[in-house]
């Protein structure tokens, strides 16, 4: 099972071992994480589930690239969009994806 | 009536007490009973913001179908009224226009002009009523434009809006309120006999135009009962909005004087208003199955009133939350709702409201001041102010 840990702005981080066919943003929801607001419940319509993915480049993407629809709403994200912004709600996970830590923004509205 | 029947004595929970202020009521039931039946609204009212978070993250348990409705009696099935697949595929073709791109580049340069427009002609009065002189027509103006609706004046916007939101609400069953609903969904089905045609040959950025021409297109007769509920749900919010957070700076000077110092904060003004006093305070939802929701025991068929309202002045989540305080540091409200029914609107309003209207109306009328700070409001399924009488320097 992949695992994923959510690391928050004052250092507290939180490991779930999340099931293949979730996402990012419902693990952190059903499991209870701070900082992942999720309002539109994964509908690409609010950006309040907002996370940064930090990978060094010889690392290969293990989330699908940015659509159109999550690329504009990255524009309106309450922390500044960096180069490792996404959407968790559009990082879904397999039985394949590698254990990955994403960092949880100060705010998400 | 403002007596209930068969409840505890200490509950005393009737809707004509909701309407005139309906937060002392959701501070009890927050405290004491929290998923809290309420016969004379026919529902149990779910008042902690944690417990609506929950029922908005489990739409499977908790539906929005509702049959009968009194809203899919009087304009039809919408898909406010909608679950799964349905409804998805009925908001995904309505939503294109409503995304943040599409407001910034198309929709904020005709927010820019209705309001300017608007406020030249006020600007000279000197005095009015901020409600229906301003927050009313913005939003009606707005609203027009937005959905592609073409020589429709303010007022019809207004009169059709109210009758559509009236029949919904109409409990008493009034034979008037039915009559005028008729009415006004006769006059708007007009209205859109004449664009349907012209958007269907020549697209443009309004919803009317992307739910005729989606990947998977609606019929004219989805439209056009899409349209409706658009039409009762799309002009009060940010009408409301507008006037309350108008009239919230009105009575704050300092806060006023802080926005006024530091543009940026116009934001934090229009998400605390809709905190403060939320344009769409209950919103009523269907259990599907055998469930517990903060200790109560719920069975299918229950109908539950989803009271944001009172999420948004939850004293678990927000520090003080009657007072009126665009620096609070909580974030959070649940005033455009969640879930798969999550506001359509919330780009638009924070864009035409936030960025546009407020700002432009304290820009235009200095020394904006009210006449009366006694302004009343009302309402607990919608509220807002009923008139904002005010004088500025003409």
């Amino acid at each position: 099972m992949p695992k994923v840990t959510y690391a928050q702005p004052d250092g507290t981080e939180t490991v779930l071992d999340l099931v293949p066919g979730t996402t990012v943003m419902r693990g952190a929801v059903t499991g209870g994480v701070r900082g992942i607001v999720a309002e539109c419940g994964g509908n690409l319509m609010c950006a309040t589930c907002h996370v940064y993915v930090d990978l060094d480049e010889a690392t290969p993407a293990p989330f699908s690239p940015v659509t159109p629809d999550e690329d504009e709403l990255l524009d309106c994200t309450a922390t500044p969009r960096e180069a490792g912004s996404r959407l968790s709600c559009q990082l879904g996970l397999t039985d394949r994806t590698a254990d990955i830590v994403v960092r949880v923004p100060e705010s998400q509205t | 009536m403002a007596t209930t029947v068969g409840q505890p004595a200490e509950h005393d929970i009737g809707l004509s007490r909701l309407r005139h202020d309906p937060y002392p009521a959701y501070r009890y039931l927050r405290e004491h009973d929290p998923v809290a039946r309420v016969p004379e609204a026919g529902r149990y009212l779910v008042t902690r913001h944690a417990d609506i978070m929950h029922v908005e993250r489990h739409p499977e348990i908790f539906l929005s179908s509702e049959n009968p409705s009194l809203m899919t009696r009087s304009i039809g099935e919408t898909l406010l009224r909608q679950d799964g697949a349905a409804h998805q595929r009925l908001r995904r073709a309505a939503e294109p226009p409503l995304r943040p791109r599409v407001v910034k580049e198309h929709w904020l340069p005709v927010f820019r002009r209705n309001t300017a427009d608007l406020l030249s002609v006020l600007a000279e009065r000197g005095e009015g009523d901020l409600f229906a002189d301003f927050a009313g027509p913005i939003a009606a103006r707005n609203l027009a434009a937005l959905l592609g609706l073409r020589g429709v004046g303010d007022e019809d916007m207004r009169q059709w809006s109210q009758a559509i939101i009236d029949a919904a609400g109409n409990y008493g069953e009034d034979p008037e309120i039915w009559a005028r609903c008729a009415r006004a969904v006769a006059d708007l089905d007009a209205a859109m006999d004449e664009i349907l045609p012209v958007l269907r040959r020549d697209p443009d950025p309004s919803v009317v135009s992307a739910m005729l021409h989606a990947d998977d297109p609606l019929t004219e007769d989805e439209i056009r009962t899409n349209i409706r509920v658009f039409l009762g749900g799309g002009l009060n919010e940010p009408r409301d909005s507008i006037a309350t957070a108008t009239y919230a700076l009105l009575t704050h000077d300092e806060q006023r004087r802080d926005v006024e110092a530091e543009p940026a904060l116009w934001k934090r003004v229009f998400e605390e208003a809709v905190r403060w006093v939320s344009p769409i305070g209950m919103y009523p939802r269907r259990v599907a199955t055998h469930t517990d929701l903060a200790g109560r025991v719920l069975e299918p068929g229950d109908k539950l009133g989803i009271v944001i309202a009172s999420g948004n002045h939850d004293e678990r989540v927000f520090d003080r939350p009657e007072r009126f305080d665009i620096h609070r540091a909580e974030t959070g409200h649940i005033a455009f709702g969640g879930g798969p029914h999550f506001c359509l609107g919330t780009w638009v309003s924070r864009a035409a409201v936030a960025q546009i209207a407020l700002p432009g109306l304290f820009g235009a009328l200095p020394g904006l001041r009210l006449t009366d700070e006694a302004v009343p409001f009302e309402g607990w399924v919608f509220r807002g102010p009923l008139r904002l009488g005010a004088t500025w320097n003409s």
